[in-house]
């Protein structure tokens, strides 16, 4: 036979350490007789193992440059660099230990009372416990490397928990004819049954095949389900992999985890939890050197010591703290009545000093060990946070479901149900009610476990602390939070579980309560003299289990959504850079704006603007349908013609403008801006399903076309080389629209001009786009066409005075104060806003969207300060120098009263104040006359 | 928020593909008095409980329908196209 375990090779804090073979590197340390981990949070005191399932934060390591990764879960792999946190300048001397013997000047709260007085000092004490706070340390230099993703998942029944109960629910479950998945937080099924020989038996082996081979139970381990949103939606971290899972029916059965024993020193190494210790026995085949002694309240207790003695180790005593054996000891010696009241020992458990429940003369043992089973934990994160509401049952010592939330059902242990039988029989009770709820006609049970509540086995009443007025009694191990810390901070008037958890910290840390919770709840209850049921708990919330941000990002980079133009890579070649206008990009400047300014106003330029909304209505009704949308009229637009307008919502707000084409009788082609596009596509089509009766079809066609704006004194010349069509003024009026072929493609041509010059907007299908894009620059090249982006279309059209929706208009503004009260028709009927616009009329308008010009070539920025008399009165919303008006122009809003033309306004620029006038006429051809010619 | 809506054409999708559009509110006669324009404007009854309300399904059937729904707890009791509903009400009539 070949050797069974080749084992490897890790190194701890430098030291190497021999592993076997899928051995974890808490259990190589162990052998290493390595106990001390790490150093505790606040105090720094040397911590151990002690749950080994990776929920008490004792043995949090860094690992290959990794910080906080519980190595008592992480199996050791060849050459990899564990190294223990929060110590300086090492594990076994730590000079912040020192803190140890300080914890008077550090009572709990201490920062809220300490450190900011005198002020001046803050700064330093931030910067210092800033350094000392925290456990891992993050390695910015060589950063993290990890590939992390999601994967979603769909399933009629999600079992959480993979024991013998989570076995028995999916088994049913899945025997019913529904889909199964179950999670489990290990590399393998059965849950406490992989570590306790005694509950497993040979039906085990067979019940695990079973479910590994059904074909309608699909396995999840490793994974742990931390939260549990609306509808039975899942989270579950798998490693680096996030698994968003949507189940129609959820069975929890998480289980739970043992106790802690509070008590003087009980977080020195040595301490162990009665899971644990069997976790060290079993998975990991480790043996414990040393005298040990068991204190326990139940028949666990009894259970792990004996098969402790069974393998060797010397236990010399059980602890009991019934007055009574709660089961049977064999050859094991037992004291009744007792229990441990602290461990001694520096950096590791020497003794254990008992003492009577009831008080009285000590006793102490000398022991390397103290293996704790007084209590049991249910996990019960999932069931609160799926919206079950629970109580706690004193006569199971705790929390158990009182009302279901729809869809979630729960058993086994953590219902408090604790014998083999009848946790078999919950389980597949569940699963079997699961899969009912789905298909409620094809199930049938008779044998209903009428016996169920008899069968449940109410483990002993709690023992959580044993009364002592010690010091170091810690109830909180993550955050070093102490019985008296608890006490106090309940004197101190945090006497309500949820502010007592805020001011203390307690349940903060890593284990987000797992150890401490159900005992500082019991001891909230008992300093206030109240039941714990009474107590309450705190909030339960996601993530059950602490993870890295990178699962919750997982490759979101990559899926932002981009999009580009048909002539996008021309851009890119012709040296553009883009900006982003929503998920578009757009070429903001291609070298000089200056350049493309002046080509457009002396010869002619070209800019893509595919990125417009496009939206097209056909019907015999479309006329009545913008009449309603629009305050413009529109009944009289002609085919062949193509007008401004903007859109409002009931309160009279600007949504969007744009331009509405009618190429046929009933064809209209609409834009909307760009940011828009969507919201304008989707206001559209709830007025029309508000208006049956109106017969207008729509389509966005965004997407379909691509468009061009060729603008300047020769646009005519080189479109003219491009068709066949009359481009003159007479047979292509300004505002007419058009249907022809442009360098062979069949084309919309509107003759409009945003910019101020002659020119013409051309819509052709997007896969033509970067044909007729580069036609048209080869054709003007005897021209001397530019393109030209968004920053020389920005100052091109505030030279004219055309607004910006959205940029210089917002959430508050509506048409009349714009500046456009020419667009609204409020003879008409009824419209979209027409009350509100109005009212608005009636009122007078408060503020006005208004021109200015200051001399010089200083610019104020947008958003710029109105300023009067020394209060704040407008804003700028766009400025840029203007070369055709020899001055710096924009656009502010300001009060009506100083709105007239001619006024001077004072904008606020780098501390001054500017003085600027408001000018009523565009700032360059005032007459239109370049449009139109 | 991870709820799930059943839309009345494409069926059941998670609520990122939709955009809410407010609870239903019958818009005013265009002679209604200020309190009544008002109202419909700017105040909203908060309902704690099921609500009718508009639901837009922007990422795919772009259509807009109607659903009852929890709002303690998120539940979506029922959805329904417009013009099923206004049938239903004049076949009730």
């Amino acid at each position: 036979m070949p050797e069974q375990s080749e084992g490897c090779q890790f190194s701890f804090d430098g030291r190497t350490i021999e592993a076997e073979t899928g051995q974890t590197i808490a259990a190589a340390l162990h052998n290493a007789r390595q106990h001390v981990l790490s150093r505790s949070f606040k105090y720094h005191r040397p911590r151990g193992l002690f749950c080994m399932s990776g929920r008490c934060p004792n043995c949090l390591c860094t690992v290959n440059g990794e910080p906080n990764v519980r190595i008592c879960m992480q199996t050791a792999e060849p050459n990899m660099r564990v190294e223990s946190q929060n110590r300086w300048p090492s594990l076994r001397f730590d000079v912040l230990s020192v803190l140890d013997r300080l914890h008077r000047l550090m009572p709990v709260g201490f920062y809220y009372k300490m450190m900011h007085k005198p002020r001046f000092l803050w700064p330093m004490f931030e910067k210092v416990i800033r350094r000392i706070a925290g456990l891992g340390r993050i390695d910015r230099e060589n950063g993290h490397q990890g590939r992390y993703d999601k994967l979603n998942m769909f399933t009629d029944v999600a079992v959480v928990g993979g024991g013998w109960v989570g076995l028995h629910a999916a088994l049913e479950a899945a025997d019913a004819g529904v889909s199964v998945t179950l999670i489990d937080d290990q590399p393998a099924l059965g849950g406490h049954l992989r570590h306790d020989p005694d509950l497993a038996g040979e039906n085990v082996a067979d019940l695990l095949a079973k479910v590994m081979s059904h074909p309608k139970i699909n396995v999840v381990d490793s994974a742990v389900v931390f939260g549990c949103y609306e509808q039975n939606y899942l989270a579950i971290q798998r490693g680096q992999r996030m698994i968003r899972l949507r189940a129609e029916q959820v069975v929890v059965a998480t289980g739970g985890w043992d106790r802690p024993l509070v008590f003087e020193n009980n977080d020195l190494p040595g301490n162990l939890l009665a899971g644990g210790a069997q976790r060290l026995m079993h998975l990991d085949r480790c043996s414990l050197d040393g005298t040990v002694v068991v204190v326990t309240d139940n028949a666990q207790g009894y259970r792990t010591a004996l098969q402790l003695a069974k393998v060797g180790t010397n236990v010399a005593v059980i602890v009991e703290i019934h007055d009574t054996p709660s089961a049977d000891a064999e050859n094991i010696s037992v004291l009744t009545g007792q229990t441990v009241v602290a461990a001694r020992g520096r950096n590791h458990v020497s003794a254990a000093v008992i003492e009577s429940v009831s008080g009285g003369s000590q006793q102490t043992i000398p022991c390397r060990w103290i293996v704790q089973a007084v209590g049991f934990t249910p996990s019960t994160s999932l069931l609160y946070q799926s919206g079950c509401t629970l109580k706690y049952d004193p006569q199971f010592d705790q929390q158990r479901v009182e009302s279901y939330a729809a869809g979630t059902h729960s058993a086994g242990a953590v219902n408090g149900t604790h014998d083999l039988q009848a946790c078999a029989l919950e389980g597949r009770r569940a699963g079997w009610a699961a899969a009912a709820a789905l298909k409620p006609a094809e199930s049938s049970r008779d044998d209903q476990p009428a016996e169920l509540t008899s069968a449940l086995s109410p483990r002993a009443a709690g023992h959580y602390a044993s009364s002592s007025p010690a010091k170091k009694k810690f109830v909180c191990l993550c955050e070093d939070v102490t019985e008296k810390d608890i006490y106090d901070a309940i004197d101190e008037g945090y006497a309500n579980i949820e502010t007592l958890k805020r001011y203390s910290t307690i349940s903060m840390g890593p284990c987000q309560g797992k150890m401490c919770q159900a005992t500082a709840i019991a001891l909230c209850a008992r300093k206030n003299g109240r039941t714990i049921a009474e107590t309450g708990t705190t909030t339960a919330r996601p993530p059950e289990q602490p993870l890295p941000l990178g699962v919750l990002v997982g490759r979101a980079v990559r899926f932002n959504l981009v999009r580009r133009s048909p002539m996008h890579s021309w851009h890119a070649n012709a040296g553009a850079s883009f900006m982003d206008a929503g998920a578009w990009k757009r070429p903001e400047r291609y070298r000089n704006p200056d350049h493309e300014y002046h080509a457009v106003r002396n010869r002619v330029g070209l800019v893509d603007v595919s990125t417009l909304g496009k939206i097209e209505l056909r019907g015999p009704d479309v006329v009545e349908f913008l009449e309603f949308v629009y305050p413009n009229r529109f009944a009289k637009l002609k085919t062949g013609r193509v007008r401004y307008g903007v859109i409002c919502d009931e309160a009279g707000i600007l949504l969007d403008d744009g331009t509405i084409a009618r190429l046929e009788d009933e064809r209209f082609f609409l834009t909307a801006t760009t940011g828009n596009a969507d919201a304008i596509d989707g206001w559209f089509r709830w007025w029309l399903t508000l208006k049956p009766q109106l017969d207008v079809q729509l389509t966005n066609v965004t997407s379909c076309y691509a468009a061009m704006n060729i603008a300047g004194p020769h646009s005519r010349d080189v479109l003219d080389k491009l068709c066949d069509a009359d481009l003159t003024t007479a047979a292509m009026p300004y505002l007419a629209a058009q249907q022809f072929e442009v360098a062979g493609v069949k084309a919309i041509v509107l003759r409009i001009g945003f910019v101020g010059e002659l020119g013409f907007e051309i819509h052709v299908p997007s896969q033509y786009g970067l044909h007729v894009w580069r036609a048209m620059m080869d054709a003007g090249k005897d021209y001397g066409i530019k393109p030209f982006g968004v920053e020389a279309q920005r100052r091109l059209r505030l030279d004219k005075k055309h607004i910006l929706a959205g940029h210089d208009t917002d959430a508050l503004t509506n048409p009349l104060e714009a500046d456009l009260p020419w667009i609204v028709k409020l003879d008409k009927t009824d419209f979209i806003g027409r009350w509100s616009l109005e009212r608005v009329k009636r009122r007078g308008p408060l503020n006005r969207l208004v021109g200015f010009r200051i001399e010089g070539n200083r610019v104020p920025d947008e958003a710029a300060l109105v300023i009067h008399n020394g209060k704040l009165s407008g804003r700028v919303t766009s400025a840029r120098y203007s070369p055709v008006a020899g001055a710096v122009v924009g656009l502010a809003w300001v009060p009506i009263e100083e709105s007239s033309n001619g006024d001077t306004i004072q904008i606020r620029l780098d501390g001054q104040l500017l003085p600027a006038v408001v000018q009523d006429e565009p700032f360059y051809d005032p007459d239109g006359k370049r449009l139109k010619e | 928020m991870s709820f799930q809506i059943n839309c009345p054409n494409c069926g059941r999708r998670p609520v990122g593909e939709f955009r809410f559009g407010g609870p239903v509110q019958v818009r005013p006669e265009p002679t209604a008095d200020v309190e009544t324009w008002t109202d419909y404007l700017y105040n909203r009854s908060n309902v704690r409980g099921v609500q009718r309300e508009w639901w837009y399904h922007r990422s795919a059937c772009k259509s807009w329908f109607l659903a009852a729904r929890d709002t303690r707890t998120n539940t979506v009791l029922a959805t329904q196209s417009f013009i099923a509903e206004e049938q239903a009400h004049a076949g009730a009539k």
